[in-house]
C-alpha cells in the first residue's frame, strides 16, 4: 500500500485531528515499521519535481525555422538559479504544443532539472539548447511529462490561483513523502488499503484519537440520494446475494467527461494510478481513499446492450461466454465467475475488471456508478484463473466491509455531480443479501495482560481501542468490545490482544524468559543418528552432499526405476523437478562425473536424506524412508570398487559398535526393486545386520554407468536408517586384561574356488570355538585370499589366542588348529596348507 | 535425399560405446530438421528413414545395456578381491578430505543451542497433506493467504481426496508436534520443540533463491506464555548464536497461524560486519508470533488455558551470511571444491 504523507495530513485537517506527525520522515518510518508493517520504500517526491515552477506565457509567436513550433517568452517570476532571462527576466522557450497561448500559466522544467516522467527510469535531464537556430531554455511540460497521466496532446495548464515562479510541487502538494508498506502485512486488513484506514491507524499508534469523516460513519449508511432529474430507466437484479452480499448503483445524467483537475491527477499519480478522465478518476480516488473499489459504466452503452430497458443483472457466468475487457484482453468466462451483465450480454467481471463495451469515454453523457461487495474467495479464484490482477482485486480479496458501500457511493455520486455538472437520476439501488454486523467480544484486562505480559488498566485499554473507533464498554469487570464495521478481521479476544499490543507498542513489552522445568529435552533418535553418521563419514574422508528431493524422469530411467513408483509434482516449473526420488544413490551418482571433470580423482560422496515410494503409506500419508547413501569413485583405480564401498560400510558401522561378525553380505539375486535396479548382479550384495536386511551395496549396471558417465571404479551402498535406530544398545564388551601373553599363529586353508570367503571364515570360527578350551579367548584376522588356478583358492588367517589361566605355547594352539582343520575338511572340504 | 552418412556413422559409433546422449544430440536433431527443407514429395520417405535410424540407435543402446556384463562376478563376502596385493587393498580416504555439509553443520548448531535452552528436536516431513500444511494452521480452503506460498502440489492424493503437498514451511509439523506432546501440558510442563527440515517453493532459481531450502521451526506452549516471552526467547537464542548482546526489533506481520505475528530483526552482529554483500543495518532473521487459538484448538489444546508462541527462519541465509557465500545454488551443486571448504 502506497501512502502519501500529505494526503494523511490532509485527512487530519478535514477530520479535525491535530497534526501530530513529526516532521522527520525517518521517525515516522521507524514508527510505521515497528507498529504497522514493513516499509519497502520511502520516496522523497519533492526531489522528482525539484526546480519546476509556474510560468506565465508572455509572448507566443511562430518559430522562424519550423511551422509546427512556437517561440515563447515566459515569466518565471525570477525563480531560477540557472537561467537569468532577458532584461525583463523573461525566458525564451520553444514549444510544440497546440494549446500554448499568451496568458496561460504552465509548468516550466528548467535546464538542469529532470523530466518527472523519466525520474525513476532513465532520467532525462534538460539543458539549454538550440532548436532550429533558436535557443530554448528548458520546456513547458505536458501532464505526461510531469508523470501525472498519459495525456501529451498539449501542455498542462495550471488550473489554480498561482503566480509565476511558484513551485509546481507546492501548488499541487507534490512536495510529499511516499511510504510504501508491504501489502502482505495487510492480508487481513481491508481498511488499510485506503488512506482513511492508514490515517486512523497512524493516529492509533501515536496514541491520538481519530474520528472518521461523518459521511463515512455508520449513521450515513442509510442515507438516500435525492433524484434531481428525469429518470434514466434502469432495472437492477442481484441473482447471487450469497456471493454479492451488497450491490449499490446510482445513475447520473448529463455529465461532462473531461480531464480531471490537476490536483486530482497529482493525488492519483502518487498512488501509481494514471489519470483517465474525471469520472474514472473520481472512482479511483475514492477507492484509494476508502479501500472500496467502484466502477462507472456508460449508461447509454448499457441500454443499447440491453433488451427493452437498460438492465444490470448480477449473476454467475455462463460457461464459455466471452467478454472484452477494459485492458484490451478478451476472456472466456468460467462457471464460478461473478458477472455483471445486461439481460443479454456480460458487461464486466464483478469485483475484478469492467468490460470494454461499456467504458466511460469522451462521448459519454450518462453514467451508472457501482459500489458493491463481492465474496473474496470467488474474486481470488477468478483473478488467478484469468491472470487478472487489478487494484480492485487486491482490495476485494482482503474482505472489504459491505457496510461502507452506500456511504461511498453517495459520496462519489455527490462529487461527480459537483465536478461534472451532472444530475442524480432515478432511484439509488441498494440490493442487500444477508449482512451481519461485527459481534461484541467479551474479554478482560487480565486476559489481554496475560497474553502480552503487561499490566494495562481497563482505562488504558479502552483509550487505545477508542482511538481507532472501537466501541468499548468498560463499565463492568469485563470489557465489551465491538470493532467498527470496516474491521472485518476482528473476531476473537486474541484479535483484541493483537490490536492492543500493536497500538501500545511491542517494543515496550517487558522481556522475560519463560519458566523452565527440569525435564530433559529430547533430540529425536533419527537426528542424533544422522549427526553421528555424518561425523564418522567425514572422519573417513567422505564428503556430505545434499541433493534435491525431486529428480527428472531421465535419471529414474538411467537408474532403471519406474516413474510410476514416484510421487509426481503437478506444477513443477522445471522438468528437472517432476518426481520424488525413490532412492538417494542415483542423485549421488549424478554428482560423480562433474567432480571427476573438475579434477578430483578419488573421492567418496554421501548423503543422509529421505526417499518416498508411491503407494507406500501409513495412516493415509506417504511413508518417509530415512536413508544413508555413499558412493566411492576413482578416475584411475582398476581394482573392484565393491570392496572399497564395503570398507566404508564396515568402518562406519564399527563406529556404531557393530562388529564385523554381525554383518553378512549375500549376493544380490535377480529379483529387483526400486532400490536395486541399478546394481550389477554379480558384483552387488544384500547387506544384513544380525540377519536382518539393512540395505544394498555394489557396483553399477552398464546402463547406469553409461547413462551417468561413471568411471570404471565406482561403487556404493544405501542403507535404511531405521534399521540402525533399532540397534540394541550393546552391553559393554569389556574383558578383564589377562596376566599371560597372547600368542599368534597363521593358518592357510585351501578350498574349492567356489567356496566363499564367508563360508571359510565362519566354518573356521565355529570349529575353533567348539574345540578351544574354555579359558581361551581367540581372535581371527583375515590375511590374504590367493588363487593360483581357477579351481582352488587359499585363504589365510591370523589366529591370536589369549588364556586367562596359563602361558600358552605354539603347540597348544597348533593342536587346536589341527583339530579345527580336520573338522573343516569334513564340512567344507578345506585342507590346511 | 538420404541421411547424411558421416553423421550417421559418428552417431552409431557413439551409441556402440553406450553413450545414451546421442538420442538427444544436436546432430540427431539436425538430421531431423533437414526434413523441413525438403520438397513435399520427399518428406515421407525421409521421415521413414529417419525413424528407422533412430530406432536402430535405440536398439544398439538397449542391447548394450541388456548384454551380459564383461565384469566377472566377485565374492561379495570377502574383504577384498582374490590376489589383491597389500597396496591395492581397500582403504578409506584421509580425514582431512572429509567434510559435512555447511547447512547441516549450522542446523546442528541451532539444535544444540535450543537443546541447551530446553527444546526438543524433530525433523520435518518432505511430503505432507493439506490438513497439516494449511488447514490445521488456520488457512481455510481457498484462503488468499495460501497464495503467498508458491507450493509444489503432488499429483497423488491424501485420504480425503486432496492433493498431497511438498511442504513450503516447517510449520507443517506444528499440528502433529502439538498433538503428540499435549500430555506434557497436563503434567504442568511446556511443549518446547524445534523442527529443522527441508522445504520447497515453486520459484525460479537464482543466486539468492532456490526451490529447495531449509528452515528451523520453533514452538513453545504452556500456561501464561506471553508475547514478551516470545521476544525474550528469540533474543536470547540469537545472542547465544552470535556470541554477543544484540539489539532486536519486531515488525508487525501477518501469518494466518499466529496472532499477533511479527518479523523479528536484529542489528547486524559484529561477526558479519565484514561481509561486503550485505549492507543492511538490520537483519530480518525470522517470522514469529503467538500461536493462533484455532491452531491450538485443531490440536486439541484449550486456548483458554494454554498459550504459546512459534517462529520459523531460514537456515540457508544464516549460512550464507556467516561465510559470505555468494550463490545459494552451491548448496545443492555437489561440487567438491565447495564442500571441502567446510569441516
Amino acid at each position: 500500500m502506497i501512502i502519501s504523507l500529505n494526503a494523511i495530513k490532509q485527512i487530519y485537517k478535514q477530520t479535525g485531528a491535530a497534526d501530530f506527525l513529526p516532521d522527520d520522515i525517518n521517525k515516522v518510518a521507524e514508527k510505521v515499521g515497528a507498529q504497522l508493517g514493513e516499509i519497502e520504500e520511502i520516496i522523497d517526491l519533492g526531489k522528482k519535481y525539484e526546480g519546476i515552477v509556474a510560468a506565465k506565457v508572455i509572448s507566443c509567436e511562430k518559430h522562424p525555422g519550423a511551422d509546427r513550433l512556437k517561440l515563447c517568452t515566459i515569466d518565471i517570476g525570477g525563480n531560477s538559479t540557472v537561467v537569468k532571462g532577458d532584461k525583463d527576466g523573461l525566458v525564451q522557450v520553444v514549444c510544440g504544443a497546440p494549446n500554448v497561448r499568451v496568458g496561460m500559466l504552465a509548468a516550466w522544467i528548467p535546464p538542469g532539472a529532470t523530466v518527472p516522467a523519466t525520474y525513476d527510469k532513465e532520467p532525462l535531464v534538460l539543458e539549454a539548447r538550440e532548436i532550429r537556430g533558436v535557443k530554448s531554455y528548458g520546456m513547458l511540460a505536458s501532464a505526461h511529462e510531469l508523470g501525472l497521466s498519459d495525456d501529451h496532446d498539449g501542455i498542462l495548464e495550471i488550473d489554480k490561483e498561482a503566480k509565476p515562479g511558484d513551485l509546481f510541487a507546492k501548488l499541487y502538494k507534490l512536495d510529499d513523502f511516499i511510504i510504501d508498506i508491504e501489502n502482505k502485512m495487510f492480508t487481513h486488513r481491508p481498511d488499510c488499503f485506503g488512506l482513511l484506514g492508514i490515517a486512523r491507524e497512524l493516529a492509533g499508534i501515536y496514541h491520538k484519537s481519530f474520528v472518521s469523516p461523518e459521511w463515512y460513519a455508520e449513521k450515513a449508511q442509510s442515507s438516500k440520494l435525492k433524484t434531481q432529474s428525469d429518470e434514466l430507466p434502469l432495472e437492477v437484479v442481484n441473482e447471487i446475494p450469497e456471493l454479492v452480499p451488497r450491490f449499490c448503483m446510482a445513475t447520473v445524467s448529463d455529465v461532462k467527461v473531461a480531464t480531471s483537475p490537476v490536483w486530482l491527477q497529482a493525488a492519483l499519480s502518487k498512488a501509481g494510478i494514471k489519470a483517465v478522465n474525471n469520472i474514472v478518476d473520481l472512482t479511483n480516488f475514492y477507492m484509494y481513499y476508502t479501500g472500496q473499489p467502484l466502477h462507472a459504466y456508460d449508461y447509454d452503452k448499457v441500454a443499447k446492450l440491453s433488451g427493452k430497458n437498460a438492465q444490470i443483472k448480477v449473476r454467475k457466468a455462463k460457461q464459455g461466454e466471452k467478454l472484452k475487457l477494459l485492458n484490451g484482453k478478451e476472456i472466456t468466462a468460467e462457471n464460478g465467475d461473478i458477472m455483471i451483465a445486461t439481460d443479454k450480454v456480460p458487461v464486466g467481471i464483478g469485483g475484478v475488471i469492467g468490460g470494454a463495451d461499456t467504458e466511460v469515454d469522451a462521448s459519454t453523457k450518462n453514467i451508472i456508478l457501482e459500489c458493491a461487495n463481492f465474496d473474496s474467495y470467488t474474486i481470488r479464484r477468478t483473478s488467478m484463473h484469468h491472470g487478472i490482477f487489478t487494484e480492485a482485486v487486491t482490495r476485494f480479496t482482503k474482505g472489504q466491509s459491505p457496510h461502507q458501500n452506500l456511504a461511498v457511493l453517495t459520496k462519489v455520486v455527490g462529487d461527480t455531480v459537483t465536478f461534472t455538472g451532472g444530475k442524480i437520476s432515478g432511484t439509488t439501488f441498494d440490493l442487500k443479501g444477508r449482512l451481519t454486523g461485527n459481534k461484541t467480544i467479551e474479554t478482560s484486562p487480565e486476559f489481554i495482560n496475560s497474553r502480552l505480559g503487561l499490566k494495562l488498566t481497563s482505562e488504558q485499554i479502552s483509550s487505545i481501542l477508542k482511538n481507532v473507533e472501537f466501541i468499548v464498554d468498560s463499565s463492568k469487570d469485563e470489557l465489551e468490545i465491538t470493532a467498527p464495521f470496516w474491521r472485518t478481521d476482528i473476531e476473537i479476544p486474541e484479535d483484541i490482544v493483537e490490536e492492543v499490543g500493536r497500538l501500545y507498542g511491542y517494543d515496550h513489552l517487558p522481556l522475560n524468559l519463560p519458566k523452565k522445568t527440569m525435564t530433559a529435552s529430547v533430540v529425536s533418535d533419527e537426528l542424533r543418528l544422522k549427526q553421528e553418521l555424518r561425523g564418522k563419514l567425514a572422519a573417513l574422508g567422505a564428503n556430505e552432499v545434499l541433493n534435491y528431493s525431486f529428480v527428472r524422469s531421465e535419471l529414474l530411467e538411467n537408474a532403471g526405476q519406474d516413474k510410476n513408483d514416484s510421487y509426481k509434482i503437478k506444477n513443477a516449473l522445471s522438468p528437472d523437478l517432476q518426481y520424488y526420488r525413490q532412492a538417494l544413490t542415483p542423485s549421488l551418482l549424478e554428482k560423480v562425473h562433474p567432480n571427476i571433470k573438475a579434477g578430483f580423482s578419488n573421492f567418496a560422496l554421501f548423503e543422509l536424506g529421505k526417499v518416498h515410494i508411491n503407494n507406500k503409506t501409513t495412516g493415509g500419508l506417504p511413508d518417509e524412508f530415512g536413508r544413508l547413501s555413499l558412493v566411492t569413485a576413482s578416475k584411475s583405480k582398476r581394482v573392484a570398487a565393491f570392496y572399497t564401498a564395503k570398507k566404508y560400510l564396515v568402518e562406519l558401522l564399527a563406529g556404531l559398535d557393530v562388529d564385523e561378525s554381525e554383518l553378512s553380505f549375500e549376493p544380490l539375486g535377480t529379483k529387483k526393486d526400486a532400490s536395486t535396479t541399478y546394481y550389477e548382479p554379480g558384483r552387488a550384495a544384500n547387506i544384513k545386520l544380525n540377519n536382518e536386511p539393512i540395505g544394498y551395496i555394489g557396483e553399477y549396471t552398464k546402463k547406469a554407468a553409461s547413462g551417468l558417465k561413471l568411471p570404471e571404479f565406482c561403487a556404493g551402498f544405501e542403507i535404511e536408517l531405521a534399521t540402525l535406530l533399532n540397534l540394541n544398545a550393546v552391553a559393554s564388551s569389556y574383558k578383564p586384561l589377562s596376566r599371560y601373553p597372547s600368542i599368534s599363529l597363521d593358518i592357510t586353508l585351501q578350498t574349492d574356488s567356489s567356496t566363499s570367503f564367508a563360508e571359510v571364515k565362519n566354518a573356521l570360527v565355529e570349529s575353533i570355538e567348539s574345540s578351544a578350551p574354555e579359558d581361551l579367548s581367540v581372535k581371527i584376522e583375515s590375511l590374504d585370499v590367493f588363487s593360483k588356478d581357477s579351481n582352488h583358492k587359499n585363504t589365510s588367517f591370523r589366529i591370536v589366542a589369549t588364556s586367562y589361566q596359563r602361558t600358552l605355547t605354539t603347540d597348544t594352539l597348533n593342536i587346536i588348529l589341527d583339530k579345527a582343520s580336520d573338522h573343516l575338511n569334513k564340512t567344507i572340504k578345506a585342507s590346511r596348507v | 535425399m538420404a541421411l547424411d552418412k558421416k553423421i550417421v556413422e559418428s552417431l552409431v559409433a557413439r551409441a556402440e560405446k553406450g553413450d545414451r546422449t546421442v538420442l538427444r544430440s544436436n546432430e540427431l536433431k539436425a538430421l531431423f530438421d533437414e526434413i523441413k527443407t525438403l520438397p513435399p514429395d520427399e518428406k515421407a520417405a525421409y521421415g521413414q528413414e529417419f525413424n528407422a535410424f533412430k530406432a536402430k540407435l535405440e536398439s544398439i543402446l538397449d542391447n548394450l545395456a541388456a548384454s551380459p556384463s564383461n565384469l566377472k562376478p566377485i565374492d561379495v563376502t570377502a574383504p577384498w578381491d582374490v590376489n589383491t596385493v597389500e597396496a591395492d587393498r581397500p582403504k578409506t580416504l584421509r580425514a582431512e578430505d572429509g567434510s559435512t555439509h555447511p547447512l547441516m553443520i549450522e542446523t546442528q548448531e541451532l539444535i544444540d543451542i535450543f537443546a541447551r535452552m530446553g527444546f526438543s528436536a524433530l525433523e520435518s516431513r518432505q511430503i505432507d497433506d493439506d490438513w497439516n500444511m494449511f488447514t490445521s494452521l488456520n488457512f481455510p480452503e481457498g484462503h488468499p493467504a495460501r497464495d503467498d506460498y508458491d507450493t509444489f502440489i503432488v499429483e497423488e492424493k491424501d485420504k480425503h481426496g486432496k492433493n498431497l503437498i511438498a511442504p513450503a514451511h516447517t510449520s507443517t509439523m506444528q499440528n502433529r508436534v502439538l498433538k503428540a506432546n499435549k500430555h506434557l501440558l497436563a503434567r504442568g510442563e511446556p511443549i518446547a520443540y524445534v523442527i529443522p527440515g527441508r522445504v520447497f517453493r515453486n520459484e525460479d532459481v537464482d543466486a539468492t533463491h532456490d526451490h529447495t531450502f531449509y528452515q528451523l521451526e520453533g514452538l513453545y506452549v504452556g500456561k501464561d506464555v506471553n508475547t514478551g516471552h516470545l521476544i525474550a526467547t528469540l533474543k536470547t537464542f540469537l545472542e547465544e548464536y552470535y556470541g554477543q548482546k544484540l539489539k532486536a526489533k519486531t515488525q508487525p506481520f501477518y501469518f494466518p497461524f499466529t496472532e499477533p505475528s511479527f518479523e523479528f530483526a536484529i542489528e547486524k552482529p559484529k561477526a558479519l560486519k565484514k561481509s561486503a554483500n550485505n549492507t543492511e543495518e538490520w537483519l530480518e532473521i525470522l517470522g514469529c508470533g503467538m500461536i493462533h487459538p484455532n491452531v491450538l484448538k485443531a490440536a486439541g489444546i484449550d486456548p483458554a488455558i494454554y498459550t504459546g508462541f512459534a517462529w520459523g527462519g531460514g537456515i540457508d541465509r544464516l549460512v550464507m551470511l556467516k561465510h559470505g557465500i555468494e550463490d545459494i545454488r552451491h548448496f545443492h551443486s555437489g561440487k567438491l571444491n565447495f564442500l571441502r571448504q567446510f569441516e
